[in-house]
């Protein structure tokens, strides 16, 4: 289905003028490097839509995580609760939050903070859970208190399963976030919406919410490895 | 009496850093359960002694060891440390006074070694120079090179793994130390080599050591005092390994020392130690030879499979010096129950 | 500020369940809104049910054979990260508007997770039983059917559970698409109102939690016994794992 615009062109390296293609609603590579600018902002608001809920989220979830790692009981109640926000669709939670917040950026952030908070908090319970008894034990034996068990040993072994987590809520919420502009967020969906027709613009504003989800999925790697040094060692 | 490869010296210990601890009359119930884990179990270890708790599986030897540190709580009765109350101190207080050493090791995978050493010295606040000291003086007291301080638990074998467990838990110079079966994932080769390293360290520093093993060779080898449990944490005897083997108190610590008890108690004696007849002409080409040094078992063994009744004894270079018969062996066992009963 | 709210609430709920006429004369709400609801189902459950033609066997097969790991990987990795919205835009821009247009691409937003799900769920079945079960002379086919199948409907069903929440999701765009589903008053509200957009957010929300719970049933249901009991006997709950990702981010 591409190809009949670009056949009708005779090709896609012949006489590429702007209007032509972008008349015959093609992929146009001269229209996307000239109005490129008209993404920088939409992928800017779009990002820190991505970051400031996820970072919401996860702070939430965290806190929720350390209760519920002492008290057993509180592990059904939040999950049932935190699923039930994860399955709300996003575009509904949009509006049926309008009456209480109204248009905008608040609204939008709510939205995709409340979606996060599930991956975020089984991953976290997953990530403590794991870890093994014994070192548990030796660490209680040896004269850790509670609080210093959790920060000193029970988290960092953690770590990997709740960056992992962080992977995945950041991946998804960068899709999502596309979403955002029927709330009046703004963002690369705004991009999307406004020339849907047009295959470039679509490509484009797109590809360029994949190029971010990678992005922020290589920093979280590169954290983990960091972060994590242990986790490569290998027996001699 | 003198044997030189257990841990048998009687007196004080040398070391300051060692107390003293008895359990007074201690029970212990679990919510729900109709049966006591431990039953007013009451003995008391000497400062720098090792105590081994000993017994079948069930029988509460290690829920007794992890009553000392407040891993679980008293139901009733108490354990004194040095005369102190272990219930008068806050738990996590308590536990980086004592060392911990458990049979999965539970190091942490993600320190190194050197980190996982100077958990507790870290928890008490020692500054970083005297944290790094002990660190290397410890690595070096286990047998293992000071770069290991660097590696991750994961890089090293189990045998390494068991020795850092150890250092772990030495490193703050704690008076007492707890330790469940600290050798008991390792192969019998390995095992043996950490026992004996462990008896060497101890000789050095003489720490009070409650030991928990279900072998009653280990026990045999490594304690000064063996407490025999029974199920239900019932105190069966508490004596040194010569008193269990040739006084067993019951039926029940004949049977577990085994069968073999008085050949066990002669492992635990020299050569030297037996009444020596002076060396003979007529000892005859096929007696044994042995050393002043071997074990009476060993000795014991060579005399049966030569088919004699004797072996010459040789001194360090070589000649005959003594004549050891198994008369000799049989009047030292005598003696050994004699001065028991007195 | 509570009463104003309260308000808003009671005429979305008087919306969903009381049709009334809008500003163009239309009839809206009430059971217009059910017919909204019919072909936001019909839409959900056609792409639902070509996805799962698709990819189920394929990500059986593959997970039967062992093949391709990084292909199964991959797909979802990629899924997650490209908005739904994104393609249902490119779908329109493609081919216009349309029941069908519309359906294919939630079809493509449909398959990675059952994909995934169902490569994962045959791969995981436990080696020793598939072993067992070739040992004793049973053919691919047959592994296929009486070992891994069952063993691993479970997480296949988790996929598909996925998915259809997520369709459900979705659809709520089909107007931009050209299909008039439970996304019209969202969408376009100036003939429904403020009530009407409300109200389809709740039917929405509704069908979603509803999907998600009823068939987490339906999944619990499947779970052959065996899996679900320990040792001791005594059945314990299941937990399934995480659904490691989302595809369709929820619009």
């Amino acid at each position: 289905m591409l190809l009949l615009p670009l056949a009708q062109n005779g090709g896609f390296f012949r006489d590429r003028s702007a209007d032509t293609c972008v008349a015959d609603n093609g992929v146009c590579p001269k229209w996307a490097i000239d109005h490129f600018d008209r993404y920088v902002d939409p992928f800017f608001e779009h990002l820190q839509l991505v970051v400031v809920s996820v970072a919401l989220g996860f702070v939430i979830s965290f806190a929720l995580a350390v209760l519920a790692h002492r008290r057993r009981w509180l592990v059904g109640p939040v999950t049932q609760i935190t699923g039930i926000l994860y399955t709300i669709p996003s575009l509904a939670a949009f509006f049926l939050l309008l009456p209480l917040t109204g248009r905008g950026q608040t609204t939008a952030i709510i939205a995709l903070t409340a979606y996060t908070l599930l991956i975020f908090f089984r991953n976290i319970m997953a990530g403590l859970d794991g870890v093994p008894e014994e070192a548990r034990d030796a660490g209680r034996g040896m004269g850790f208190t509670p609080r210093q068990l959790l920060w000193r040993v029970e988290l960092p072994l953690a770590l990997p399963a709740i960056l992992a987590g962080l992977r995945i809520a950041v991946t998804t919420t960068v899709g999502l976030a596309a979403l955002a502009f029927y709330a009046g967020a703004g963002g690369l969906g705004e991009s999307l919406a406004s020339q849907k027709q047009f295959k470039t613009n679509v490509l484009l504003a797109g590809g360029l919410c994949v190029v971010m989800a990678v992005m922020l999925d290589l920093l979280v790697l590169v954290a983990q490895r960091l972060l994590t040094p242990w986790s490569r060692a290998r027996t001699v | 009496m003198n044997s030189s490869n257990t841990a048998q010296a009687e007196g004080p210990s040398a070391h300051p850093q060692a107390a003293t601890l008895e359990f007074r009359e201690v029970t212990k119930v679990y919510p729900g359960s109709a049966e006591p884990a431990i039953r007013g179990l009451s003995f008391l270890v000497p400062a720098g002694h090792i105590c081994v708790l000993v017994g079948p599986s069930g029988c509460g030897k290690t829920t007794a060891m992890r009553l000392a540190n407040r891993m679980i709580e008293l139901t009733s009765g108490d354990i004194l440390l040095d005369g102190r109350s272990v219930r008068e101190r806050r738990p996590a207080e308590l536990r980086r006074d004592i060392g911990y050493a458990i049979q999965q090791i539970g190091l942490f995978p993600h320190q190194t070694i050197g980190e996982n050493i100077a958990t507790v010295p870290r928890l008490k606040g020692w500054d970083r120079a005297r944290i790094r000291r002990r660190v290397d003086e410890l690595l070096e007291l286990i047998g293992l090179d000071a770069d290991m301080r660097d590696r991750y638990p994961a890089q090293l074998s189990g045998g390494q793994r068991q020795r850092v467990g150890v250092a772990r838990a030495l490193a703050a110079d704690p008076p007492l130390m707890l330790m469940d079966e600290p050798f008991g994932a390792i192969d019998p080769i390995n095992r043996d080599r950490l026992q004996n390293e462990f008896l060497r360290l101890q000789r050095e520093i003489r720490k009070t050591v409650v030991f928990v093993t279900h072998d009653i060779d280990e026990a045999i080898k490594m304690g000064d005092r063996i407490a025999v449990l029974k199920k239900g944490g019932l105190l069966a005897q508490y004596g040194p390994p010569d008193e269990l083997l040739l006084q067993p108190a019951d039926a029940f610590v004949e049977d577990f020392v085994g069968a073999d008890r008085v050949l066990k108690h002669l492992s635990l004696h020299r050569v030297a130690d037996a009444p020596l007849d002076p060396p003979a002409a007529d000892a005859g080409p096929d007696a044994p030879r042995v050393r002043g040094s071997d074990s009476l078992r060993d000795a014991l063994s060579a005399i049966l499979a030569a088919g004699g009744d004797r072996a010459v004894v040789l001194d360090d270079v070589g000649e005959p010096a003594a004549t050891l018969t198994i008369d000799a062996i049989r009047a030292l066992t005598r003696a050994e129950e004699r001065a028991l009963e007195a | 500020m509570l009463a104003s709210i309260l308000s808003d609430f009671g005429d979305a709920i008087d919306f969903i369940f009381v049709s009334r006429e809008s500003r163009g004369g239309a009839e809206v709400g009430g059971g217009q809104l059910l017919e909204l609801t019919k072909t936001h189902l019909e839409l959900t459950f056609t792409a639902i049910a070509i996805a799962t033609l698709v990819a189920l066997p394929l990500g059986a097969w593959l997970g039967h054979s062992r093949r391709a790991s990084f292909l199964a990987i991959t797909v979802s990795n990629i899924g997650r990260a490209v908005p739904s919205i994104g393609i249902v835009f490119l779908f329109f821009a493609i081919l216009g508007a349309g029941f069908w247009n519309i359906t294919l691409a939630l079809v493509l937003l449909a398959i990675p997770p059952i994909l995934t799900n169902a490569y994962v769920g045959v791969r995981e079945v436990d080696p020793e039983s598939v072993d067992a079960a070739r040992g004793m002379g049973m053919s691919g086919w047959q592994v296929a059917r009486r070992v891994e199948l069952p063993l691993a409907l479970p997480l296949i069903f988790g996929g598909i559970k996925i998915s259809v929440v997520n369709i459900i999701a979705t659809a709520t765009l089909g107007p931009e698409g050209g299909v008039v589903t439970l996304g019209d008053p969202i969408i376009n509200p100036s003939t429904y109102g403020d009530a009407g957009r409300l109200g389809a957010s709740i039917v929405v929300a509704a069908l979603a939690v509803v999907a998600e719970v009823g068939l987490s049933a339906v999944q619990r249901a499947i779970t052959p016994r065996g899996l679900k009991l320990t040792p001791a006997g005594a059945p314990r709950r299941v937990r399934f794992p995480v659904p490691k990702r989302r595809v369709a981010p929820q619009p």
